[in-house]
């Protein structure tokens, strides 16, 4: 009957009756040296939905769109107007060591509106990204 | 043993990734309302040369190093110590450009995640 070496009762046994207490040790060193560690951003705060809801293009003004957004993280100055933009961020960070090794993720995704307003402060266009609910806690 | 050996990964991703909807755009006839409508919002926006520019992008940081080092320092003045690390930025980047009526006379595309981090680090750069 084949029996495998492992199981074999003859100087192996006695090899890994031995090598168990320090494989033991190091398997407890390694495992109490680890970490683990969770980073989110705190000042994060999703878009209102009802008010985007509210933005009418050819009607909305410069004025409306503040009363309901407040200040835009950005204005650009384009060709025929400007462009108002809204960013909201939220990020979450990963971290794992053990012992020697350690493993880092970071992820970083936004809420973002851009308003585009002609000469005369009259919203002509707009695009809306909702991605920041997708960041998430990863590892590499 | 942490003092003499560590090897480090660590991975970071800004923003998301551009969608392949913008292989329908067409130059001459695809509007800025359709690309906004297709894509979203822009990651960057821009007055270029008259023109209106439109950046819709995802930025993916690759980071890696092994530090090696024998600490001597408090019984012998002189240590020992190797470090060797890595880091690499890469963009997949839609560049779309418009005309002051709104309409697109330039699409660029770069796809920088295509680019396999170990292979990129250890290529010869190409002047």
């Amino acid at each position: 009957m084949y029996e495998s070496s492992c199981f074999h009762r003859g100087k192996g046994d006695i090899t890994l009756k031995r090598l168990r207490e320090p494989l033991c040790i190091l398997l407890l060193v390694f495992f109490l040296q680890s970490c683990a560690g969770w980073v989110k951003n705190t000042d994060y705060h999703p878009f209102d939905a009802a008010k985007l809801d509210k933005l009418t293009v050819g009607k909305s003004t410069v004025v409306q769109v503040t009363e309901m957004l407040g200040a835009p993280s950005t204005i650009v100055k384009l060709s025929n107007g400007n462009a108002y933009i809204y960013r909201r961020s939220l990020s979450k960070g990963t971290g794992l060591w053990l012992l020697i090794v350690s493993f880092g993720n970071y992820e970083k995704r936004y809420d973002q509106v851009v308003i585009f307003f002609d000469k005369k402060n009259i919203m002509t266009h707009y695009g809306v990204t909702l991605d920041a609910h997708k960041a998430a806690y990863e590892l590499p | 043993m942490t003092g003499c050996i560590s090897y480090r990964v660590i991975k970071a991703v800004e923003g998301r990734s551009v969608p392949n909807t913008y292989e329908e755009f067409r130059v001459g006839t695809t509007t800025l309302q359709k690309a906004l409508q297709t894509l979203g919002a822009p990651d960057q926006v821009a007055e270029l040369e008259g023109k209106d520019v439109l950046i819709y992008q995802q930025s993916l940081l690759a980071n890696s190093g092994l530090s090696f080092g024998i600490p001597l320092t408090d019984i012998w003045g002189p240590g020992f110590s190797f470090s060797a690390y890595g880091e690499l930025v890469r963009y997949d980047l839609v560049f779309l450009s418009f005309t002051p009526d709104g309409i697109l006379s330039e699409i660029v595309i770069e796809k920088g995640s295509r680019y396999p981090y170990l292979k990129t680090m250890f290529s010869e750069v190409k002047e």
